[in-house]
């Protein structure tokens, strides 16, 4: 029998909230047994993507809101971050050499790469009416 | 939301030391690029940058510490790096700040040789 549970949360586009989804983040992912390495890449991973949407998707405006949605299905956790901007467009992958060699004082890219690097799957979609969304997976390790 | 952070300077020896307790973000990190650019200013070449084990760091806050090695790359100056929790030393490595800075297990390593 396939087990499916969902769970959402709605936080306002205000940062520092993005740490309450991470809270909840590290509590599922006990309840899904995985590694705490694993749990950590979790809670990074779900940060970054609620920052990215706060910041650069609902561009902290008020009224606006971030919904994330937890799924757990049999073999894996599928976290989905919705926001209701309009879409940043293509990002240049950061680099560290060229940020040194050019003398940026800023670096911007770095949540979108540690997403990718953090998650086993990383899907982006963004919506013309007006709203983007980040799905994340997580494999579950067999027991 | 709280944006505590404390970055405080002591030196020992010839050594700069900057603990860094509280979340790293793009707005906290700002104390850590105060503290970096007062011990610059006193003319400090080897800097070590003490984290808290438990602290919680974001890209906004890595980013500014990038900022702060590639102006150390300029000044000159050596920063080593101790108490990061083996998560974020992971995410140093994969943001390859680890090629320009040498993290260590704890402060008297970190302080052995510098």
């Amino acid at each position: 029998m396939e087990l499916e549970k969902s769970f959402e949360l709605h936080i306002p586009s205000v940062l520092g909230f993005e740490k309450v989804v991470v809270d909840f983040a590290a509590s599922v992912g006990k309840t899904v047994h995985l590694p705490a390495e694993r749990i950590e890449d979790l809670k990074t991973a779900v940060a970054e993507a609620c920052i990215n949407a706060i910041e650069h998707g609902n561009k902290m405006k008020p009224g606006t809101k971030v919904s994330i949605s937890f799924t757990i299905e049999e073999s894996k956790l599928q976290v989905a971050v919705q926001d209701e901007g309009m879409g940043i467009g293509q990002i240049t992958p950061p680099s560290i050499e060229h940020t040194i060699a050019a003398r940026k004082e800023r670096p911007r890219g770095w949540g979108i790469f540690l997403i990718k690097n953090l998650m086993d799957e990383v899907e982006f979609e963004t919506h013309p009416g007006g709203w983007n969304v980040v799905r994340m997976v997580i494999r579950l390790q067999e027991e | 939301m709280s944006n505590d952070i404390e970055a405080t300077i002591r030196n020992i020896d010839n050594v700069a030391i900057i603990d860094i307790k509280g979340d790293v973000t793009a707005v906290t990190g700002e104390a850590i690029e105060e503290a970096y650019q007062e011990v610059s200013l006193a003319g400090s070449t080897k800097i070590l940058l003490v984290f808290d084990q438990a602290c919680y760091i974001n890209s906004g806050g890595i980013a500014i510490l990038i900022g702060i090695v590639s102006e150390s790359q300029e000044n000159k100056q050596i920063i080593r790096i101790t108490g990061l929790s083996e998560h974020f030393h992971k995410i140093f490595d994969m943001v390859g700040l680890t090629r320009y800075t040498d993290i260590f297990p704890s402060e008297a390593a970190a302080l052995q040789g510098f």
